[in-house]
């Protein structure tokens, strides 16, 4: 009589820890571990940390920005993360939609607060970029595979020579 | 407004009228084995006499009028009984009763939907209640890790799901009305529900109402209510004293370790109470420290809490109560993501939080004071009228900067209840309430609400018909009122005698937007984003429906209860991205309408007489959020498929049982791409055992056995293993 409730009993929490079982949880991930799609690498750094600091990130851009208005609105990620820079080496990476990006640059920014605006590039320099392996002048395009990573997009970044976007872009107010 | 007005005067008359004389019902309630039943309703059915017993089963009603009178015992887990009695003048008349065990009895009575007790009748609404042993094998620190077990509920980050009601928008406001012992106490300023505002030692029951009850309760009430009724002080004297103490695991990665030991967490808190049949009086304090189970998450808890009754009359009981809790905690406890902390070359740490954030912490103090009267004019009549005060004051400090906000609540409310024949149910009340806010992210601002609700359930035949509604005006800033109607419509139809039943409700709810959503004023450090005020803010409102069974006892050993339900909301209130003159801000507006629709449904098995008893709930939630400007998407934070199971095997003074949870991964989450996006289903195992021997009391909690590491919102890691052994002595 006691055998079906008892069975029934009994199935019910086999099922709930098979179902448990099945995952894992949360797990370690590696910088440009497997399932990562974006951009990782390494940035070097070099000179001496400017006492204003307030951090670097890491940006890209799926076309060369033309204006102060491009590096903001076309900036990916939107509000990028920082990157630790006060060693002399930091593994990097940025989270990015599959495609090909033309620059993959360092930004350090100064003490302040951003506007999301042209504004911004008051308080921002460019750092250093990942540069074309054939001709190191130019940028380097990255590719970032369908499901996968973009690795070893390394390049420097310099704090004693930090250059203002109009280095780059023209803008119209700063 | 007018009518209720002239029902309320045509109700008062009766209290006019010279009082009948009458005698006195007494006696206890057992279980059929012997021992006393605490917190069993008794009370006579149709009327305005009900009760609960104390510690020691006993109850007591008076005054009943003369004649012959059927008294009803009810208890979850026992069968209902019920005896009649002949009250002879102003005599005392004793009746005993013997509750036979069983584990499939649903919640004896439906108190939070309809604000009235009442016996063999089936709510028109889902209602779920965590009992008092069901608190006690928990061995839980605050009142959410219990409710967070009953069916159809989700707790993210310490906010309340009721159906996927609220989602999580950290605090800043609760779709989920919370009352004590009756009393409203969501935040003045943020509408938001401290868990740990009344000790969790002096929690008795907890009541809860599925699905929009704003017909009776007003703001707030949009996604369901939970009524938390604190333990009666029963006569003589009386002592109990609780200690507890845990340990976390440690992270189950070598790379995630943050911490060369493990970390505790440990309290006490002790009540003592005295008690006549006119008069009683409990105090009770504690406090509790946590390492917590990652990095910088170390908290400290102290607690006071006392309550009062007093019946200066046969007919009239007064309560008085109140309670105090300071909470300091490190914050916030977003996990770090490369480059924010010491990473080991990890995309994310999810044990450690942003080192350039700190220092960080916050206190926290809430405190609350509530005063009830109580009055049975006649057997046919009472009215009841409570006064509080609920005071929050918080203090975050921020490594560049610091917040501070002081509110108050002040509430009000009266209202009578009539029974004009055994087959009606009147009640008519008013409320009111003022909040206010002085805050350096608020600003000072006030918020005036009044209200007139009335309800009346009919019977028609063998169903009951139950219909209300509730007008609410509010004001900001002692500025013009604006006016809400909630109304409501349901009934219920039993099937057999053996407690199966239909139900089925349609009704209104609304939310008021908090004064900390009109008004916050400040820059979201992680966006650089300032929040700039809204103070044009309208109420979100929502139609919910609901249509629900419950199956009479089956296979000898088995019994279900499913519900369809549907809501359909507005004006939900959303952070928003503008563009202003100054650059890009963010500001909560009324953008979005959604959709939430689903299946709640429980399954109670006692395979094994009485010793045996498991549980196995489903929910399924189907959500669609519709805003102009983007495409539409499923609402965020609302997993599709809830699981839970439980089992609980008792054999003389030991129990062992286990509780099993699961969610699965929600589809969308909001600012999803702003935000680190991993979240994973949650799977959550935990283990308990109880040992109790005379006034001793032992119980084992191993909450996350298997130490499953996971998130319910972004950057936030849900607690791991923690291992508590909790000692209990009551006198």
């Amino acid at each position: 009589m006691l055998e079906l409730p008892l069975r029934l009993s009994g199935t019910v929490f086999v099922l709930a820890a098979v179902v448990t079982a099945c995952d894992e949880g949360l797990q370690p991930q590696p910088i440009c571990g497997a399932g990562f799609v974006g951009v990782c690498g390494t940035i070097h750094f070099r000179g001496t940390i400017p006492d204003s600091t307030d951090n670097v990130f890491v940006a890209a851009y799926v076309t060369f920005p033309q204006t102060c208005n491009d590096l903001i609105a076309n900036r990916q990620p939107f509000i990028p993360a920082s990157v630790p820079y006060t060693d002399s080496a930091a593994a990097y990476s940025v989270t990015l939609p599959p495609r090909a990006y033309e620059w993959v640059l360092a930004v350090w920014k100064k003490v302040g607060t951003l506007q999301l605006s042209p504004a911004d590039t008051a308080l921002l320099r460019v750092a250093g970029y990942y540069r074309n392996p054939a001709d190191t002048t130019q940028p380097g395009v990255v590719t970032v595979p369908s499901g996968g990573a973009a690795a070893n997009i390394d390049f420097i970044a310099d704090f004693a020579h930090l250059r203002p976007a109009t280095d780059f872009v023209t803008c119209t107010a700063r | 407004m007018h009518r209720a007005l002239t029902l309320f005067l045509f109700l008062a008359v009766p209290a006019a009228a010279p009082a009948q004389s009458g005698g006195v019902v007494h006696g206890t309630v057992r279980s059929s084995q012997g021992g006393p039943i605490r917190g069993a309703m008794v009370g006579i059915s149709g009327s305005t006499f009900y009760t609960q017993t104390d510690a020691d089963g006993r109850y007591r009603l008076a005054p009943v009028p003369p004649g012959d009178v059927r008294v009803r015992a009810a208890a979850i887990g026992y069968s209902p009984q019920a005896i009649v009695v002949t009250v002879r003048g102003a005599d005392s008349v004793t009746a005993d009763f013997a509750l036979e065990p069983s584990p499939l009895e649903l919640t004896p009575l439906d108190v939070v939907s309809t604000k009235l007790p009442r016996f063999g009748d089936h709510p028109v609404t889902s209602v779920a209640q965590v009992s008092e042993q069901e608190i006690d094998r928990r061995a839980v620190n605050t009142i959410d890790e219990a409710i967070d077990k009953v069916p159809a509920i989700q707790f993210l980050n310490g906010q309340i799901n009721i159906r996927g009601s609220t989602g999580y928008v950290q605090g800043l406001n609760s779709r989920v009305l919370l009352l004590v012992d009756g009393v409203p106490m969501n935040e003045g300023d943020r509408g938001g529900i401290n868990w740990d505002l009344v000790p969790v030692d002096q929690i008795e029951r907890v009541d809860i109402l599925k699905g929009a009850g704003s017909s009776l309760y007003g703001s707030s009430a949009l996604g369901g209510v939970v009524n938390l009724t604190t333990r009666d002080v029963p006569t003589g004297v009386h002592e109990r004293v609780r200690f507890t103490g845990g340990v976390y695991a440690n992270p189950p990665h070598p790379v995630w370790e943050f911490r060369d030991q493990s970390g505790y967490q440990g309290g006490g808190d002790g009540t003592w109470s005295y008690g006549t049949d006119e008069f009683g009086a409990s105090i009770s304090g504690g406090a509790r420290h946590s390492d917590g189970y990652r990095e910088h998450d170390s908290g400290n808890h102290w607690q006071l809490a006392g309550k009062s009754r007093w019946q200066p009359a046969p007919k009239t009981r007064v309560d008085v109560s109140g309670a105090w809790a300071d909470d300091k905690y490190d914050a916030p406890l977003s996990w770090c993501t490369q480059g924010q902390c010491e990473d080991l070359g990890q995309a994310y740490q999810p044990f450690k939080t942003d080192t350039g954030g700190r220092p960080s912490w916050t206190d926290s103090r809430k405190g609350y004071v509530a005063a009830q009267a109580r009055t049975v004019v006649s057997d046919r009549f009472a009215w009841q009228a409570r006064g509080s005060w609920y005071r929050t004051d918080f203090f975050d400090q921020r490594r560049d900067t610091s917040e501070f906000g002081v509110s108050n609540r002040f509430g009000g409310e009266i209202r009578v209840e009539a029974h004009p024949d055994s087959s009606r149910t009147v009640l008519v009340g008013a409320e009111g309430a003022y909040s206010n806010v002085t805050s350096d992210i608020f600003g000072d601002h006030s918020q005036s609400e009044f209200s007139a609700y009335g309800q009346s359930e009919q019977a028609l035949g063998r169903a009951r018909l139950n219909a209300g509604a509730r007008i609410d005006f509010l004001a900001i800033d002692g500025g013009s009122l604006s006016a809400v109607v909630s109304p409501r419509l349901g009934g219920s139809l039993p099937l057999g005698r053996n407690g199966g039943a239909l139900r089925a409700s349609v009704g209104r709810g609304f939310r008021a937007p908090s004064l900390a959503e009109r008004f916050v004023d400040l820059v979201a450090s992680e966006f650089g984003l300032r929040v700039v005020p809204n103070p044009n803010l309208r109420p979100e409102t929502a139609w919910s429906f609901e249509l629900g069974g419950t199956t009479a006892p089956f296979l000898t050993f088995m019994r279900a209860d499913a519900a369809l339900f549907w809501t359909e909301a507005r004006d939900l209130i959303e952070p928003t991205l503008i563009v202003a003159s100054s650059g890009p801000e963010i500001q909560l507006q009324n953008v979005a309408e959604a959709r939430i629709a689903g299946l709640d449904a429980t399954l109670l098995a006692a395979p094994l007489s009485a010793r045996l008893k498991t549980a196995l709930s489903y929910t399924y939630l189907s959500t669609e959020r519709r805003a102009p400007g983007s495409p539409n998407g499923p609402l965020a934070y609302r997993p599709a498929h809830q699981l839970k199971l439980a089992a609980d095997y008792a054999l003389g003074p030991a129990g062992v049982g286990a509780d099993f949870r699961f969610a699965s991964r929600p589809e969308s989450i909001e600012l999803e791409g702003y935000v680190d996006p991993r979240r994973v289903p949650m799977k959550v195992l935990d283990f308990r055992a109880q040992w109790t021997h005379g006034p001793f009391e032992l119980r084992l909690l191993v909450a996350n056995a298997l130490n499953y590491i996971y998130n319910l919102v972004p950057q936030t890691l849900a607690p791991v293993r923690t291992t508590t052994l909790t000692a209990v002595w009551s006198h």
